[in-house]
């Protein structure tokens, strides 16, 4: 496909260098109180916006690190995240 | 064989170098650079096919491969389009979808039946009443497609795959194509140029009129393709035909091979960060009576067939066309030695003044509003009936080849696949792009343009303009050239005839199909009323001529017939690949690729027989007997080595390398202590087991991991991925491959140990789960620990790969006197299996959880502030009585094992077997399996339900694990 990624490390390479890590869900949440609904929510649940999202890419074919990226799902390129979002 | 002009300067052929080919059983000879379809073509041939559906007569049209007309089989491979394949000494060539020859078509008098057939005539006629349509489906099956392969046919040859990184890449290598690489080149820029015929020159490459002073196009073109082949910053794919076009810059293509190359094709994907699109113009078919007839043929057709390949493509020609380029061919084409009839011009007025006199001084009849309207011949074309465009008078001329053209039309494929949209421009008669991508530039006769100048000029504008996105130019340099492409000639008026005054009963608007304009209409009547309904019920353009012929004729059509206003719709989308190609070029090479071990040689040597286990190959047995009875009778009782280099191992260090170890294993990795080897196990964030493995401290901040053999490749973005918001200090090697492994097993074992080493290795000194260096021979460091997978005393030694063959070879020659033996991978399953030892995906698999196959003991609960990965989902899942269990169990009255994977059953699937063998060590089947809890009772009799078993079951019952040793004494004495 045509999607390209920029890595922090290697720079702009080939989308199929790389694995996708999921939606941005933040870190795993302290135990206490967790219902198995929250928990199921949390690994499981997507939220699959038509636009741009916050996601995270493995570079298994390059330097192997994890980052994350914004991409819009409607053209399934990378683009530029808002500037809060660093 | 016809006579061929040998001396014209626009030749591709070398007519003294002679190809010999087999045609119909019969030799022919054609000359070095001659398509298989002009070698044909000299030896007189013209009908070299007939067409899907009537099976009518076709021949040469294009000369550039748009339809199926000249495909035929070549060495066995069908659907060659012999127009775009260069002729090769011993090919052997038939003709395809014919009952007889393709002269002499016993299926011909389908022709005469179309009445019986409309658009779209089988959905409404073979299923009333509906038993007959299978009948129908299958003797339309037979008949439908061209050529014929049988399942069994192996692709000869090699193919290939690269993927360049270019700043620019240019689609066509004509004189915009070519002068936009040099504006591009000269500014710095990387530049990849893909040119689907063998050669650059595009549209100058075979004419002979004037570009300036003297010098004629074709020159112009040649000198061209030499600086584009001189410059070092361009890389030139000849005999390349663009397939896609994505969004990012991204193009991909097919390569043909030369003689030269490593392959016959190549797919080619390159990532750009800008494109030009130069693809240039193909004509629009005429659209008349016949108008496919062999000897019905483009004008370019007729003109490079004399001018590239030095064939007169008729005695007597008669031309309908509509564009200047019409009248240029016909001027040539007479001066060659052609007679020519009439020239027609569907245009009233707007020919090239220089062009009318030109034909005025040959005496050359110039019809201008008129247009031929009926092809006579039954095979081949032998008259023409001509006729003023509203259709009011008309008159009969004899020809052996009509040259027909409606006008130009550009090359649109590669911007509909960009998802660019296209307006209909009415000036030009054109679709042109609505608007281009930030990044893409179009250059050449796609914008319309004519001029020789203004065609190089828009190239270079368009090289320059790419240079500017890529940063390596300034605003000024591209307004420059925008100057001066506003001096020169703009676009030239379009030819706005859609068809010539016919009913359209013969009249073929897409020949892969035989849909004819009455067709249309019919479908349009139907109420399909866009081009993409139209395509799909009439079947026009689902060939692979894809949108060559019927491509911007059909939503012209589409618009005329209705009488919009204008023309407000657009030719269909088209698909990768543009061309018909291979799948083995998309396959590519076909590499069997698998990692070794540093041993392999050596195990091979011994007799080991080899099996693919993921990325790896390795022994599973040392003999034909796959039960090894004998391997494993030596380990039990005597002492053997198995090559365990596979296993995944990694060096994890830093300051917070503790933390991380906490977060991904279940145990309390704080316990660790240097000298002793901790077994524990990973879960994902559902408490599904997903690895085990052993860690060691090496020291402070230092430790040394194994992991299972399929999971080595994913250990270290596992670890990264579970600590990627911490921030951490820690890091990770992956040393899987740089170290190897030899287990030593068996009660022997210690004493083989002892003749390799000084250190005192009994059981005091090195007990059980310890983990001790060494240097083995003063050479060789060692990582060595006692562990016991197949519950017999086990040495394993991890050693640098470098050392492998060395240590291996020292314990076989200590272990002689005791007879030491290899043993393998099936072995090592069968002991460890006795021991009720589990083997992840063996005897778990997606949804088993940690505490499911009895591995629970290794969770420590205390660790909340670790947040280790399927602590929540195990404390949410421990008490769920629904989960399945993991259960030793025998067979019934001395019964054979059940296979890996059998079910376990009673009204309902209730279980499954994981791992089951006879064991000789035990002298009764047993196994392990997974099943619901109520059957986890020791004594519960298991029903087993094997594939295939028809309704005879084996039984089975369950039994305390292990099986073999329940002390554990073997292993740790």
């Amino acid at each position: 496909m045509a999607l390209t990624i920029t890595c922090p490390i290697c720079g702009k390479r080939n989308g199929y260098e790389f694995r996708y890590g999921g939606e941005d869900k933040g870190p795993r949440p302290e135990e206490a109180g967790i219902t198995p609904e929250i928990w199921c929510d949390y690994v499981h649940m997507n939220k699959c916006v038509a636009g741009v999202q916050k996601e995270w890419w493995f570079h298994k074919d390059g330097c192997g690190s994890w980052f994350s990226i914004h991409r819009d799902t409607t053209t399934n390129l990378e683009v530029k995240g808002p500037e809060a979002d660093k | 064989m016809m006579t061929r002009f040998n001396q014209l300067p626009t030749l591709k052929i070398d007519p003294t170098k002679k190809v010999v080919f087999n045609y119909k059983g019969k030799t022919y000879s054609g000359v070095e650079g001659d398509t298989i379809a002009s070698a044909l073509y000299a030896n007189g041939v013209r009908i070299y096919a007939r067409s899907l559906k009537y099976h009518r007569p076709r021949g040469l049209y294009s000369l550039d491969g748009e339809c199926s007309n000249t495909m035929m089989d070549v060495d066995g491979i069908p659907n060659v389009r012999t127009e775009n394949t260069l002729l090769k000494q011993g090919m052997t060539v038939k003709e395809q979808n014919v009952k007889g020859s393709a002269e002499n078509d016993m299926l011909g008098f389908l022709d005469k039946l179309d009445w019986a057939m409309p658009a779209g005539f089988y959905y409404k006629m073979m299923h009333k009443p509906a038993r007959i349509w299978p009948i129908a489906m299958k003797q339309i099956r037979k008949t439908a497609g061209l050529g014929e392969i049988s399942p069994d046919f192996e692709m000869p040859g090699k193919f290939d795959e690269i993927f360049p990184r270019t700043d620019v890449v240019v689609i066509g290598g004509g004189p915009a194509g070519m002068t936009s690489a040099l504006a591009a080149a000269e500014k710095g820029l990387r530049v990849i140029i893909m040119e689907s015929r063998p050669w650059l020159g595009g549209f100058f490459d075979y004419r002979t009129a004037e570009y300036k002073d003297g010098v004629a196009l074709y020159q112009r073109g040649q000198d061209l393709a030499q600086q584009v082949e001189a410059n070092e910053n361009i890389r030139v794919l000849k005999h390349t035909a663009m397939v896609g076009a994505y969004s990012n810059c991204l193009v991909t293509g097919f390569q043909t091979g030369t003689d030269k190359d490593a392959f016959n094709e190549r797919y080619v994907e390159i990532r750009a960060n800008s494109v030009i699109v130069a693809t240039g113009c193909i004509e629009r078919p005429l659209l008349f009576d016949n108008n496919e007839r062999p000897g019905v043929m483009q004008v370019a057709c007729a003109l490079r067939m004399a001018r590239n390949y030095g064939i007169l493509p008729g005695e007597n020609g008669i031309f309908s066309v509509g564009h200047d380029l019409g009248l240029e061919a016909a001027i040539d084409l007479f001066d060659m030695g052609m007679k020519i009839g009439c020239v027609a011009d569907v245009r009233e007025d707007g020919q090239d003044p220089e062009l009318v006199l030109a034909l005025a001084k040959r005496n050359l009849l110039l019809l201008k509003g008129w247009v031929a309207t009926v092809a006579h011949g039954k095979k081949q074309v032998n008259k023409v009936t001509m006729s003023s465009i509203d259709g009011m008078i008309s008159r009969d001329f004899d020809c052996d080849v009509l040259v027909a053209s409606a006008g130009l039309t550009p090359v649109t494929g590669p911007l509909t696949m960009a998802q660019i949209k296209l307006r209909h421009d009415d000036f030009t008669g054109f679709f042109v792009a609505d608007e281009m991508p930030e990044n893409t530039f179009s250059a050449g006769r796609i914008l319309g343009i004519n001029n020789a100048m203004s065609i190089e000029c828009s190239g270079t504008l368009a090289g320059i303009k790419a240079a500017k996105v890529c940063g390596a130019c300034e605003a000024a340099d591209v307004e420059a050239v925008e100057a001066a492409m506003k001096a020169l000639p703009g676009p030239l008026r379009g030819s706005k005839l859609v068809t010539a005054p016919v009913q359209g009963r013969k009249s073929f608007i897409c020949f892969d199909e035989d849909t004819t304009i009455k067709s249309v209409k019919q479908t349009i009547d139907s109420g399909f009323d866009v081009p993409e309904l139209v395509k799909r019920y009439s079947s026009a353009g689902l060939g692979p001529g894809q949108s060559g012929i019927p491509g911007h004729n059909l939503p012209l059509y589409v618009a005329k017939y209705q009488a919009l206003a204008g023309v407000p719709v657009k030719p269909t989308t088209v698909r990768a690949p543009i061309v018909p190609t291979f799948i083995a070029t998309y396959a590519g090479t076909n590499h069997t690729m698998h990692k070794r071990t540093p041993i392999h040689d050596l195990q091979v040597a011994d007799k080991g027989i080899l099996r693919k286990i993921g990325v790896w190959e390795r022994v599973r047995y040392f003999s034909e007997d796959y039960s090894c009875r004998k391997e494993i009778e030596n380990v039990r009782n005597n002492v053997g080595m198995l090559d365990g280099s596979t296993l995944g191992k990694f060096r994890l260090h830093g300051p917070d390398a503790l933390k991380a170890l906490q977060r991904v294993y279940v145990s309390d990795m704080s316990k660790l202590k240097p000298g002793r080897i901790k077994y524990t196990a990973m879960c994902n964030d559902d408490g599904c087991v997903i690895d085990d493995g052993v860690v060691i401290m090496l020291g402070e901040n230092d430790y040394y991991i194994t992991t299972s053999t399929g999971r080595a490749g994913q250990t270290v973005e596992w670890i990264r991925y579970h600590t990627r918001y911490d921030g951490w200090d820690f890091s990770m090697v992956n040393i899987t491959d740089s170290m190897g492994v030899i287990n030593l097993s068996g009660p022997n074992a210690r004493k083989v140990f002892a003749k390799i080493t000084e250190e005192d290795v009994s059981n005091e000194a090195f007990s059980y789960s310890a983990y001790k260096e060494m240097v083995i021979k003063d050479v060789i460091p060692a990582k060595v620990m006692r562990l016991g997978f197949v519950g017999e005393l086990s040495y394993e030694f991890h050693v640098d790969s470098s050392y492998m063959t060395s240590l291996w070879q020292l314990l076989k020659e200590a272990g002689a006197e005791f007879g030491i033996q290899n043993f393998g991978v099936e072995s090592q399953n069968v002991l460890r299996m006795e021991k009720c030892h589990v083997i992840l995906g063996q005897e778990s698999e997606q949804r088993t959880n940690l505490l499911d196959v009895g591995l629970g003991f290794l969770w420590n609960r205390k660790k909340a502030e670790a947040k280790t990965v399927g602590a929540v989902a195990l404390r949410q899942a421990e008490n769920d009585p629904t989960r399945f269990k993991l259960v030793g169990f025998k067979m019934e009255n001395n019964g054979r094992a059940p296979r890996d994977g059998a079910l376990i059953v009673d009204t309902k699937v209730r279980g499954y077997i994981a791992t089951a063998r006879d064991s000789a060590t035990l002298n009764e089947a047993v196994g392990m399996a997974l099943v619901e809890a109520e059957l986890a009772k020791v004594g519960t009799r298991l029903e087993i339900y094997e594939d295939e078993c028809g309704d005879e079951r084996i039984y089975g019952k369950v039994v305390p694990m292990p099986f073999y040793d329940p002390d554990g004494t073997r292993m740790k004495g």
